[in-house]
């Protein structure tokens, strides 16, 4: 049949020329390129600046000073103190609240989001206690747990809770409903729907969320750490400010601002890993 | 290779009610017998009902009045053995082309050997192999429309139900598509119903053709349309059935169903 070939012909010519894109693996590729320089201009000029600054003496030592005062300052704190054992501690914290926050805003989240009921029962409780912020949930925790980590986790992980329970739910309740009709063409069971339909279609949401919870638990660690206790990089933030030892103090802010950015770029990462069929992703 | 579905329509009539109007006769008593193997179109304006027909023998819809079954069966809700391509690809954007297909095969009882025979087959029918890892959106409309049409044959169903499926793509991947679904269907043999506006592209695949007309909702003129294939679209008896199709059309519809067509 000639008529056949034409039209396996045709067809190839529409494969061959349409726009199969040439960045099928260009997530993987772009991971491996030289990192862009053009973000480290303005952090070297603020360097820059800061090393004038403390060189002419424009703002007294004590309020700001020298970089190089301030690694040797890391440095003392590394060795002779015990920043590593204090950021561990932040760390510990932050990674266990993240954990059982987010687990459990997926859990609740998805349980939400497939039943209006549960939506319903959870609702007017979660968005009263949603408006009491972590921070003013402290004092009383405190008062039940101590001023050890526990307390701390348990702030946090309310924090991180939130975020991502509301996108979950959101994520679900916005699955198109053609998808829904497609599954329903396909015969899929209620299982099968949720795992191959609902879940991926509100990853992207829930992967924002985890991106921001990730961000802001790191945040709140910190202001934690500093209203009670006696270890993290939060302590030792307040503890560097009462003894004046502002070289101490900036190490610790700098340090958390770096594992700030740390922790976003990995979240960032894996949400580009887990997304990886999403278009334009890459901006 | 499929086994073609026998479907029968008797006397299906469709009301759709909204809040504070009147009743809408979506569909009026409505009868169609599909022979097994057939390629039937379904031609008529906006609002006549044919996509509505659609939805009823795929089984989204189960609020009708009358019958329709396949090989003397009732239809009920969906079943594998109904296939259907919609408008709109519905490919899932995070499951690649091969995932996609192999949706369709999730509850057919097969082998994972039988599965993945079925998905490479039909997706080498459609002529996309070399793709299989692809995500949709990697793939032009013309291409993602090919992997509907895999998935909805991968099953292989009874009857094929086409709502549409070149509607959204440019004149010239709508030809070659076309003579795409005239070979699949050639090569599958099963029972496929095609919903369109396009008269020629209804002329140039069917059996039979059924036009539709509005309010309400009913077929006014059924053809059958015995050129050979493959078809010419130039060819004198093809303008001339095209030509009937459109005045069955334009008398029953108004100018808009003219317009439409």
């Amino acid at each position: 049949m000639s008529h056949t070939s034409d039209t396996i012909e045709a067809a190839a010519v529409e494969a061959a020329t349409v726009d199969l894109p040439a960045h099928a693996e260009a997530p993987g590729r772009r991971g491996l390129q030289l990192p862009n320089l053009t973000g480290f201009i303005l952090p070297f000029i603020i360097l820059v600046l800061w090393q004038t600054a403390a060189t002419y003496k424009w703002i007294d030592p004590v309020f700001l000073p020298a970089p190089l005062t301030v690694v040797t300052a890391f440095w003392k704190m590394l060795t002779k103190q015990k920043l590593a054992f204090d950021f561990l501690a932040s760390i510990n914290i932050v990674g266990q609240a993240f954990i059982y926050g987010s687990a459990a805003a997926l859990l609740l989240g998805i349980a939400a989001g497939l039943s209006r009921k549960v939506e319903e029962f959870f609702g007017p409780t979660f968005d009263t206690i949603r408006h009491i912020p972590g921070i003013a949930w402290l004092p009383l925790i405190v008062l039940w747990l101590g001023i050890g980590a526990p307390a701390k986790i348990l702030v946090i992980a309310k924090s991180v809770f939130f975020p991502v329970f509301l996108n979950t739910l959101q994520g679900i309740r916005n699955v198109e409903k053609n998808y829904i009709e497609l599954a329903k063409v396909l015969t899929l069971t209620r299982w099968q729907l949720i795992r191959k339909v609902i879940l991926p279609a509100a990853m992207p949401s829930i992967m924002v969320s985890l991106r921001y919870a990730a961000g802001l638990a790191w945040a709140l660690v910190v202001v934690a750490e500093g209203l009670s206790g006696l270890e993290g990089l939060g302590f030792l933030i307040f503890r560097a400010q009462g003894l004046l030892l502002t070289d101490q103090l900036l190490v610790c802010m700098v340090i958390i601002g770096l594992v700030g950015f740390a922790i976003d770029r990995s979240m960032f990462l894996a949400q580009k890993r887990v997304l990886k069929w999403k278009q334009g992703y890459d901006g | 290779m499929a086994t073609p579905g026998h479907l029968t329509i008797r006397n299906v009539s469709k009301t759709y009610s909204l809040p504070g109007r009147p009743l809408v006769n979506v569909l009026s008593r409505v009868n169609l017998d599909v022979e097994p193997g057939a390629f039937v179109t379904i031609v008529g304006p906006s609002g006549c009902g044919k996509s509505t027909l659609l939805r009823l023998i795929i089984g989204l819809d189960y609020d009708y009045k009358g019958e329709i079954e396949l090989n003397d069966k009732r239809i009920v809700g969906t079943a594998l053995s109904r296939g259907i391509v919609f408008q709109d690809h519905r490919l899932l954007p995070w499951l690649t082309l091969e995932q996609n297909i192999g949706l369709s095969l999730e509850n057919s009882g097969w082998t994972r050997a039988e599965k993945d025979l079925a998905v490479r087959e039909h997706i080498a029918l459609v002529g996309l192999s070399g793709f299989e890892k692809a995500y949709p959106h990697e793939l032009s409309g013309g291409m993602a429309q090919r992997a509907a049409i895999a998935r909805g044959l991968a099953s292989r169903p009874e009857i094929l139900l086409l709502d549409e499926p070149l509607g959204a793509l440019d004149a010239l991947t709508r030809i070659h598509l076309q003579d795409e679904i005239q070979r699949i269907w050639e090569v599958e043999g099963v029972t496929m119903i095609l919903v369109t506006h396009d008269v020629e592209e209804a002329v140039f695949l069917s059996n039979k053709v059924v036009v539709m007309a509005a309010k309400p909702g009913r077929i006014v003129e059924t053809l059958d349309i015995d050129l050979p294939f493959p078809r010419d679209r130039a060819d004198p008896a093809f303008v001339a059935l095209k030509r009937r199709i459109l005045t069955a059309m334009g008398e029953d519809g108004g100018k808009t169903a003219t317009r439409a067509a």
